[in-house]
């Protein structure tokens, strides 16, 4: 029979690639949204950093790589890059997801944002040692801005709407190696 | 218990940083191997995209059609309004309809009389814009047409009235175009009624800005821009757009084509032109054998 921890831990990761066929699906739709004004919020890169420091099971680097070079094909971006390093940036917070339990929300929060502006600020850098042609850096900026500031509502959904909470003490020994 | 986990830990962690590290590695290598062999990158996402976003095309329809029928209903409130206006163009295009009708009929006489041969090889196939993934970041439209229709990269796509963009990246069944917009997107143009010749360069905007304008003087806001033809990259004379004059006083080119909707594409068929590589027999009575490369008799 198939152990309750291991259910639940699969299901999630396959919530999470429905969660990227959606979001594909919304990006792909041809109603011209967003088309040369003002970039919406990286959604699944909240998601992804959300989750893992949560529950970071739910997000293995695998599924997280695969995810974001599916969608970095897709749309047209340097494959391979952005994947890496949001790999490199979620490795960085599972590390210290055992350390976050008891911090209050703030801090996960700008550490969230600190890991996100890095990552932005070393894809540039290597996008311009590679020479290739990248866009403005005041809307990356905006991105930015608006994906940080999206964070805080896509944990309170995943926590409420999606059940991805916290680890209790208690919950942490009785789960054991699947955390 | 939690000595246990411990020492498992203690195996574990290692492993696992040196698997993360691999990956990483490994899709660095890919970005790697994308800037140093970009075409057989591209085919491959081209082919992927060939495979993935038809087989969204059930759920996009009655999404796009639903947004179309919101759209429509928006307008329906202002439906007076419309009819007003559309009553007072309607007057201006008659107008606009007798002097075309009079210049038709000078423009066939002027080209009878100077024996022009309009250019009849061009042809076009019609596409179904399919989804458009444009970002501010991105600008290119996915056509439902593509190498099983003879399309072949870098044809030009136009909309009804005006030159939308070009073919990059062709799947069997769909064919990507990037818009002027986009900022890799450089195209040649002359600017009409001075004749000077400039670069529409794409910047993500909707209007983008001409490059490399000898006079700008003689430019004046208005003036109809329309592609050169050099290097062979378009056809020459589609029409792209009228001059405007932007905020920060540089000139830019407002576009005809309907970047709000773009929904059916014609892409045309150009051919490559016959060139003229020799000098001819009357210019250079003797010309002297081509020149072997150098250490390619050597060896």
């Amino acid at each position: 029979m198939i152990d309750h921890f291991t259910l639940h831990k699969w299901l999630y990761r396959g919530l999470l690639v429905a969660l990227t066929v959606l979001d594909i699906f919304i990006r792909v739709l041809p109603l011209g949204e967003g088309r040369g004004t003002f970039p919406g919020p990286e959604l699944l890169l909240c998601v992804v950093f959300a989750w893992v420091l949560r529950r970071p099971a739910y997000a293995p680097a695998l599924l997280i790589a695969a995810i974001f070079l599916t969608t970095d094909m897709l749309f047209q971006n340097p494959p391979g890059l952005w994947p890496g390093l949001v790999v490199l940036g979620a490795e960085f917070l599972r590390v210290r997801e055992p350390l976050s339990r008891d911090l209050p929300f703030a801090i996960e929060w700008g550490m969230v944002a600190g890991v996100m502006v890095i990552m932005l600020l070393a894809e540039r850098m290597i996008l311009g040692v590679f020479m290739v042609e990248q866009a403005s850096f005041g809307l990356s900026a905006l991105q930015l801005v608006m994906t940080v500031a999206i964070y805080p509502m896509v944990v309170f959904l995943s926590t409420f709407a999606l059940g991805v909470h916290k680890l209790q003490p208690g919950e942490a020994d009785a789960m054991g190696n699947h955390v | 218990m939690a000595k246990d986990r411990n020492t498992s830990d203690d195996f574990v962690r290692p492993i696992r940083r040196i698997l993360i590290g691999l990956l990483v590695v490994a899709l660095f290598g890919v970005f790697l191997l994308w800037r140093i062999d970009s075409p057989r990158v591209e085919r491959f996402r081209a082919a992927l995209v060939d495979r993935f976003v038809p087989s969204f095309e059930w759920a996009l329809v009655p999404v796009t059609k639903l947004a179309g029928m919101v759209e429509d209903f928006q307008s329906y409130a202002r439906i007076y309004d419309q009819n007003q206006e559309l009553r007072r163009e309607l007057q201006q295009m008659k107008a606009w309809k007798e002097a075309a009708l009079q210049l038709e009929q000078e423009n066939a006489k002027l080209l009878d009389l100077n024996n022009v041969r309009l250019d009849a090889r061009l042809s076009y196939v019609t596409g179904v814009v399919l989804a458009d993934s444009g970002s501010p970041f991105r600008q290119s439209v996915l056509l439902n047409i593509g190498a099983r229709d003879g399309v072949i990269d870098g044809w030009a796509a136009m909309d009804g009235l005006g030159l939308v963009g070009r073919i990059s990246g062709v799947g069997s069944q769909t064919a990507r175009v990037i818009l002027l917009t986009d900022s890799n997107s450089r195209i040649p143009v002359t600017i009409q009624p001075s004749g000077q010749t400039a670069l529409l360069a794409g910047d993500n905007s909707a209007t983008p800005p001409l490059e490399f304008l000898e006079n700008q003087d003689q430019v004046r806001p208005g003036d109809r821009v329309v592609s050169s033809g050099d290097g062979g990259v378009y056809p020459a004379g589609l029409l792209v757009g009228h001059v405007a004059q932007g905020s920060d006083r540089r000139l830019r080119v407002r576009l005809a084509a309907d970047y709000e909707r773009l929904e059916y594409l014609r892409v045309l068929r150009s051919h490559a032109d016959e060139r003229i590589s020799d000098p001819g027999g009357l210019v250079v009575p003797n010309p002297l054998p081509p020149i072997s490369p150098p250490g390619g008799d050597g060896g």
